[in-house]
């Protein structure tokens, strides 16, 4: 049996645990329509229109999420030369020196560039 | 004993695969493995709902839940039951298919990790040998993180889908400190894959027969535990729900089992991460140091696995609830401010530093030994670690400085007299400072502004030669 | 089935076999971008730009004084030899068209720097915005203009399109081709939207360049994919001992895999029908950029596409040599025809590029050792006039703003003589008049396409002179109207442009001149480095 089978399992019982228990609550739960309850959550005002479909986000998200890639890209590339150390050598090591620190460059240009500020 | 010598040993049999023998698990005992680890789960989160309670309510003098079944045992229970009977809310706004299937998938991706954990020893299953673990795949810490990945999209899902202001919020801000501190997280990772030469967990565990990591990656531990409490949204990260800001955040539109959903897969996602700090830091089911001497390990292994993989596993459990307890939630810029100037690239320069001592323990740096009372050591070990601990004890000693200095600046004595409107809002006074007059000094304050408004010659210069074809 | 066995994972961990002498070149400039990208994050404000210009000169200075030991280490390198099934598997061929095309970028792309440089009088480069992130017209541009932001980032940008250039045409395999040509679009890119005037064409320029190279990119992956399933290796002398040796039954993975791959390539250089990018990035793109951009991408691209037409293609040149001779033909007929009816200046000369593209294809596809060496000697005559030439567009201004529009050209050569003058003979050399650069080029590749090309090499040459006397034509109306018609009454302005860009001038127009006048030494040079190694 390949050895990725069980972890199927185990989604497997997660997703039909999950699914089960939401679907016997839509059958148990009561349902008492009301109008007011299908709005939006707001504290007694009209909230902000279209929050979710045209609305616009702020730019740190975006900014974080492409620094993120570039770090996890940074990470994953560090993985294989971490478990494959102890054959590859001085070789890899200096290689992976030098990696890290071209990877800094980057990063201390967007520290002084304030792309790490968040306010 | 010291940890140079015993990697060395570890080094010359380098093992990416995993040791554990699956041969002997046919799919059905897997199937049965894998209903016993999430009974398990399923268990281990109604006690530790309770325990958490519980704690809590010792921390703040108050008996906490104790009516339902021994000790309230049953309280959470009780309270699923009754999740279970309320309305299941679906706002007009919210996109209904996706708001269904992010409390799906938030809970779904929790169990997976637990797949590869290994809770025990090889024992005897319905005539079969077989390890106490689901299963195991030379890319199991991998593994994790990537479920981890997947589980953020029911947070940043079920905020977007809501419809609504606050749950999209909070489900950015979630998915922006998890990612922030999954790299930090991801780092401080591969200095247990610079020793153990595998990311299978079982492989991993075995290596940590003679020592556990907690003690040559001290400090990737460190990182690891810091981190695992912002990937789990708990306190004092929990600024994903962040009440007083979003009133609950993400699932602020959640009702019934699809908030259940949430609740459960946080907590399961707590076993998870704490599960993972077990096998990569505390050695897994391996008993703990003393009883592993007593009667050649016969504690170990086995079924015994599973007490010490539990008791460990509620250690990790009792510190978030510890947290909990005892801190206030952080502001969001300094917990960002945390995560990427100060972890990622502290965690980088350790990841370079244990590269450095490991290349001088497998010999890449030169293999001269000196003698050192009646031990072999490494020349080149020697070298690293010791600049390593001069960087080490250098930087801390700078930091130090720094903020003493800040902290004497702190301690200067406010002036007498202050303006209440200087900074263009009104402040307060401290305790003991005059209110300067502020009619004047409103005026002279904005008169540059004025000045500056009306322009240089540079820049009307730029502003004509603006042609927006 | 594979023509090539899959490679056997070797027992131990070999590092790969690097020359550093070799690579020397493409590391210098490598650093000093990396430098410059430090500079920007510690260097003060009003410092940086001299700084940055200087490092700029003296990294791709320092890397042309490296080609000359490189060129003493000529050979496959970056990778391993695999004794057993005795292939090379090296990324990187530092021969002669690479070394040829590596020093040939450096020394255009100091002059493609000057020019950036340029600053009248200013705190920052001239011809780029302040803040480039900011909306057009917003009050965001207006402050960031008043707090002294300046885009001193164009110059590490630059260095590092540089680097991607001169690895261009010096990789040996088809996934380090695709990196540098990533690594050399994505700065151009950015560069392309970063003009001060005009902001919202340049804007324009940026984002369909990025959109259509994106495309053009993936057709190359694609290709990529589709010759490694053909042949099992990316490697070009794997993939040229497949195809001798492939069956034809796959060849329903090479034709398409070839094509996809040229189409990538030809994109970069603009050939019809890959050209609708080139005028309208040419025209919103700041202008020392586009001068830059059209010299030296257009170098890196053919000699990416020299080394896959002579090493990884060669052997099943039968099969798309006829798609190639199409291209070739439509661009030289589309970028002639259409040059007639330009009445913008960076179009115009965006509509000539097309053409030389088509001309220097005729070049490629004559497929023997001279017509390397007659294309490499045209991609220097070509790049050095047309630095020179929209450096002099850069200097025609009307009240601050470049002056582009044909009309507004109109009796320039009256009032300014020595700068239409040059103009005027930088045009000659695009046309190809004798005792420019131009003739030279067009006539060495003209006639090695005659000489080996057979009988479509004839047909080529034929349309070829055809399409430069129609090009002769537009060039002619230009200088028409530069000496020959009367200045309107809002007369457009030369200004004095700094010693920067009077030196990239001065040498682009000289090297025209004087490759028109002793192309001999230059021929020489480029017929020795016309070998390619394997």
């Amino acid at each position: 049996m390949n050895s990725y089978v069980p972890i199927l399992f185990m989604l497997g019982l997660g997703f039909a645990f999950a699914a089960l228990s939401v679907f016997t609550s839509l059958v148990v739960g009561p349902k008492r329509y009301n109008r007011a309850k299908l709005e939006a959550y707001e504290c007694g005002i009209q909230p902000t229109p279209h929050a979710a479909g045209g609305g616009r986000v702020p730019i740190k998200y975006y900014l974080t999420a492409m620094l993120f890639i570039i770090f996890d890209i940074e990470s994953i590339f560090l993985y294989p030369f971490a478990v494959a150390f102890n054959k590859l050598g001085l070789f890899a090591l200096v290689e992976m020196v030098l990696f890290i620190l071209t990877v800094f460059i980057a990063y201390a240009y967007v520290w002084r560039r304030g792309g790490l500020e968040w306010d | 004993m010291s940890f140079v010598t015993a990697y060395g040993v570890a080094a010359a049999l380098p093992m990416e695969n995993p040791t554990a023998d699956f041969s002997d698990t046919p799919w059905w005992v897997a199937l049965i493995k894998a209903v016993g680890v999430f009974v398990y789960l399923l268990i281990s989160t109604l006690l530790v709902i309770w325990f958490e309670r519980r704690v809590i309510g010792r921390m703040q003098q108050r008996p906490g839940p104790n009516r339902n079944g021994p000790f309230g045992l049953l309280q959470t229970l009780a309270d699923g039951m009754k999740s279970m009977l309320k309305e299941d809310i679906t706002p007009a706004n919210a996109e209904k298919f996706i708001y269904t299937l992010a409390p799906l998938i938030a809970a779904t991706m929790a169990f997976v990790s637990f797949a590869i954990i290994p809770l025990g020893g090889t024992v005897s299953m319905f005539g079969h040998e077989t390890p106490l673990q689901v299963t195991d795949v030379p890319i199991a810490v991998l593994l994790v993180l990537a479920v981890a990945s997947v589980g953020v999209y029911g947070i940043i899902l079920a905020g977007w889908s809501s419809g609504s202001t606050y749950p999209l919020l909070g489900g950015l801000r979630s998915t922006a400190q998890v990612i922030s501190y999954e790299i930090a997280m991801g780092l401080s990772l591969v200095a247990i894959f610079l020793y153990s030469g595998s990311m299978s967990t079982s492989a991993i565990v075995s290596a940590q027969s003679s020592l556990w990591y907690i003690l040559p990656a001290f400090f990737s531990f460190a990182v690891y535990v810091i981190t695992m409490v912002g990937e789990t949204n708990r306190l004092p990260f929990d600024l994903a729900e962040g009440e007083g800001e979003l009133t609950g955040g993400f699932h602020t539109e959640y009702s019934s089992m699809r908030f259940a959903m949430f609740f459960l897969g946080e907590y399961v996602n707590m076993f998870t991460v704490s599960a993972l700090a077990t096998t990569l830091f505390l050695g897994g089911p391996q008993a703990p140091p003393l009883i592993s001497a007593i009667n050649d390990n016969m504690f170990g292994g086995g079924w015994w696995g599973l007490l010490w993989f539990t008791l460990k596993l509620w250690v990790f459990m009792f510190i978030f609830v510890w947290l909990r307890g005892s801190l206030p939630r952080v502001r969001y810029d300094q917990f960002m401010r945390f995560g990427w100037k100060f972890l990622i690239p502290i965690t980088l320069a350790w990841v370079v530093a244990v590269a450095f001592i490991r290349g001088a323990q497998l010999g890449f740096l030169g293999d001269s030994k000196l003698t050192f009372a009646g031990r072999e050591l490494s020349v080149a070990t020697v070298v690293i670690v010791s600049i390593v601990a001069v960087i080490a004890l250098a930087a801390a000693w700078i930091w130090d400085d720094k903020r003493a200095a800040k902290a004497a600046a702190e301690d200067e004595a406010p002036p007498e007299e202050i303006d209440p409107f200087e900074g263009g809002y009104p402040v307060p006074p401290l305790p003991g400072q005059r209110l300067a007059e502020p009619g004047p000094r409103i005026s002279a304050t904005r008169e540059p502004v004025l000045s500056t408004a009306s322009t240089t010659s540079a820049t009307s210069t730029f502003a004509k030669e603006e042609d927006h074809g | 089935m594979t023509a090539v066995a899959p490679l056997a994972l070797p027992a131990a961990f070999q590092p790969s076999n690097v020359d550093y002498l070799a690579i020397l070149p493409l590391l210098i400039v490598f650093g000093a971008a990396l430098v410059g990208v430090l500079v920007e994050a510690f260097a003060p404000r009003e410092r940086r730009h001299v700084i940055q210009v200087g490092l700029a000169v003296v990294g791709l200075l320092g890397a042309a004084v490296a080609i000359i030991p490189a060129a003493g280490h000529q050979g496959v390198t970056m990778g391993l030899a695999d004794g057993s099934t005795n292939r090379q598997m090296f990324a990187l061929a530092v021969d002669g068209p690479a070394l040829f095309m590596q020093g040939t970028i450096v020394l255009m792309g100091v002059l493609g720097i000057l020019t950036m440089a340029e600053r009248f009088g200013g705190t920052g480069p001239d011809a780029f915005t302040p803040s480039g992130a900011s909306t057009p017209g917003s009050a965001n541009e207006t402050a960031a203009a008043r707090a002294g932001a300046l885009t001193s980032e164009v110059f590490p940008l630059t260095m590092f399109a540089i680097f991607g250039m001169m690895l261009f045409p010096t990789t040996n395999d088809l996934i380090g081709m695709f990196v540098a040509l990533e690594v050399l679009s994505l700065p151009l890119y950015i560069l392309s939207g970063l003009a001060r005037r005009r902001r919202l064409l340049s804007q324009e320029a940026s984002l369909k360049y990025f959109l259509l190279g994106a495309f053009s990119s993936a057709f190359f992956l694609f290709g990529t994919a589709l010759l490694y399933g053909y042949a099992g290796s990316v490697y070009f002398g794997d993939l040229s001992r497949a195809i001798a040796s492939g069956p034809l039954a796959m060849n329903g993975l090479l034709l398409p895999g070839a094509f996809l791959v040229f189409v990538g390539l030809l994109f970069k250089v603009g050939a019809v029908p890959f050209h609708a990018w080139t005028p309208d990035v040419y025209q919103g793109a700041p202008t020392p950029v586009t001068g830059f951009m059209a010299a030296c991408t257009k170098a890196a691209a053919f000699g990416a596409i020299l080394r896959l037409a002579y090493v990884g293609l060669d052997t099943g040149r039968w099969e798309w040599t006829n798609a190639l001779v199409l291209v070739a033909l439509l661009t030289m007929v589309v970028g002639a025809v259409l040059s007639v009816t330009q009445t913008d200046m960076k179009r115009l000369l965006a509509y000539s590029s097309i053409a030389h593209a088509g001309f220097i294809l005729v070049g490629v596809l004559a497929f023997d050792r001279k017509a390397i060496g007659a294309v490499l000697f045209y991609l220097v005559a070509y790049g050095f006039a047309t630095i020179a030439a929209f450096a002099i567009v850069s200097l025609v201004r009307q009240n601050g703003a470049e002056a582009t529009h044909l009309s507004q050209w109109a009796g320039l050569g009256k009032r300014y003589p020595v700068v239409a003058g040059a103009f005027a003979f930088l045009m000659l050399a695009f046309a190809g008049i004798p005792l420019t650069s131009g003739f030279v080029s067009k006539f060495a590749v003209f006639s090695a396409a005659v000489g080996t090309g057979g009988a479509t090499g004839t047909v080529l040459a034929v349309v070829g002179v055809v399409c430069s006397a129609i090009t002769v034509f537009v060039y002619a109306r230009v200088i028409v109207l530069m000496f020959f018609s009367d200045a309107p009454d809002d007369a457009v302005e030369v200004v004095t442009p700094s010693v920067s860009t009077t030196f990239s001038i001065a040498i682009g127009t000289l090297v025209t001149l004087a490759l028109g006048v002793l192309p001999s030494a230059l021929l020489d040079l480029a017929d020795r480095a016309s070998q390619f190694v394997r």
